[in-house]
């Protein structure tokens, strides 16, 4: 859910009186007809709006939370669950520990693989989901069910949505922002050490039975995109 | 310039389709598609009249030149068939084409073309056979030169249309699948449409089968850029 543009301009006036457009962009680090286009549009998007508030030293949860749909941002501003974390962990990071434990060469791992990853946003969704989120999902927020899964597949999902399954799950409106990817971990209120101590806190069993899940998940992905692959190919060979 | 601009269109696309592919058929890749689309060439340029009146004057001026249309024609059907069957992996629309029923088919559909050919009293080159409109072996010989593209084409279309669905195809692909689809599709209306008498399709006359030509031939060089372009597009998957 993007911003209006009117109000954008409003709030741009506020922090940056003097400041013309063009070096707006230039402090947020943005392209010039980027915001150009969607000042036409009347559309301003989020992330161009926190880029915005990054370059002028503001928190960009703050700046984002005076604009209509967002104001309710801060005050639903808490600690990431341990689900949560968990969903952002790389499988890879998963394995490392499993075998690190196994080895007996260490209990915790301090280095985890950066996210966003592939499959942060269907992960995280999977994670806060409590039972029947897409369906409320689509309800409340008027997307149809497919173009959700669309979303979710390419591993995207609109700072709306992302808010709205926040708010569905009850968990911190910040979140969905964080594993987009559009806020940073210190911007959107996860401890940088979060991930890997929720990480290293698994008992060996519930490490074992989240490395069998990722396992699962990420086979059926790989079988899926070797069947598109392998039709693109028969298309290729046969046709082109 | 005599003819239909669209008809102009398609010959001037089947034979861009099949000059862009020279190059690869060189290396031995892709020769049926290849052939298909000279022979698509060889029957769009002879249903123009600056074309097809001196070929047919040099064959003997017997209008053997649309007999040539036709048998290329089942031929084109046959070679894209079986790639597009082996391409979206149809097993059953293959065995539809070559199985014991495509086969007979098929040799009906060409036996019946050469004896109806045979009967009919074609002594002068007319283009398309369209002085010889009404002549009952002669509507029959045109009927059954449109109902094996016809049949051929509606096995394909569903595969065709099934792959422009594919989610997870290269849209490239998509576009394509859904361009065969639709000249498939066409093809196979054309020849339906056609074997209503006295039903006058005005302009779709022309537009149906040789806007069919177009898309499909719009397919395939797009698949052939695709094909081209196309490099391996995951980076590490277990990333």
């Amino acid at each position: 859910m993007a911003v209006t543009a009117k109000a954008f301009q409003l709030w741009r006036q506020e922090i940056a009186p003097t400041d013309s457009v063009s070096d707006l962009c230039r402090s947020a680090g943005i392209k010039r007809s980027t915001l150009a286009q969607q000042l036409v549009r009347g559309k301003v998007s989020v992330s161009t709006l926190l880029a915005v508030a990054r370059g002028y030293g503001l928190d960009p949860v703050c700046a984002l939370a005076q604009f209509e749909g967002y104001t309710d941002l801060l005050t639903g501003m808490r600690a990431p669950t341990s689900a949560e974390l968990l969903s952002q962990v790389s499988h890879r990071d998963i394995l490392k520990l499993l075998v690190a434990r196994g080895e007996g060469t260490g209990n915790g791992l301090s280095d985890l693989v950066p996210f966003p990853h592939r499959n942060s946003v269907r992960a995280w969704i999977e994670a806060i989901d409590p039972g029947d989120l897409r369906q409320q999902l689509s309800e409340r927020s008027g997307i149809a069910r497919q173009n959700l899964s669309a979303q979710l597949s390419a591993g995207r999902l609109s700072p709306g949505l992302a808010i709205d399954a926040s708010r569905i799950a009850g968990v911190s409106l910040t979140s969905g922002l964080v594993v987009t990817g559009l806020l940073t971990c210190a911007e959107g209120g996860w401890p940088v050490t979060g991930r890997a101590d929720a990480l290293n806190a698994l008992s060996d069993t519930d490490l074992v039975l989240l490395a069998r899940d990722r396992l699962d998940a990420l086979g059926k992905q790989l079988r899926k995109a070797d069947a598109d692959e392998n039709r693109d190919r028969a298309i290729w060979e046969n046709l082109g | 310039m005599s003819g239909h601009l669209i008809q102009w269109a398609a010959l001037l696309l089947c034979v861009l389709g099949a000059l862009l592919r020279v190059p690869g058929v060189r290396r031995g890749r892709g020769r049926m598609i290849f052939a298909a689309l000279v022979l698509m060439s060889i029957a769009v340029a002879l249903s123009l009249p600056p074309i097809y009146l001196p070929v047919d004057g040099v064959l003997g001026g017997w209008n053997a030149a649309n007999l040539v249309i036709r048998l290329s024609l089942y031929a084109v059907v046959v070679l894209l068939g079986l790639r597009m069957a082996a391409a979206f992996d149809a097993e059953r629309v293959r065995a539809l084409i070559v199985g014991p029923v495509g086969i007979s088919v098929l040799l009906l559909t060409v036996a019946a073309t050469l004896v109806l050919f045979a009967l009919s009293d074609l002594s002068e080159s007319s283009t398309g056979l369209a002085r010889y409109h009404g002549q009952q072996t002669v509507e029959r010989y045109a009927d059954i030169g449109r109902l094996y593209p016809g049949y051929v084409s509606a096995c394909l279309v569903v595969p065709a249309a099934a792959g422009s669905l594919h989610s997870g195809s290269r849209p490239a692909h998509r576009l394509a699948c859904f361009l065969l689809a639709a000249g498939f599709f066409s093809v196979a209306c054309f020849a339906v449409l056609e074997l209503f008498q006295g039903l006058d399709l005005g302009v779709f006359e022309v537009v149906l089968p040789f806007g069919a030509i177009l898309l499909v031939v719009s397919g395939l060089t797009l698949i052939w850029f695709s094909r081209r372009r196309g490099r391996p597009r995951q980076r590490n998957p277990l990333a």
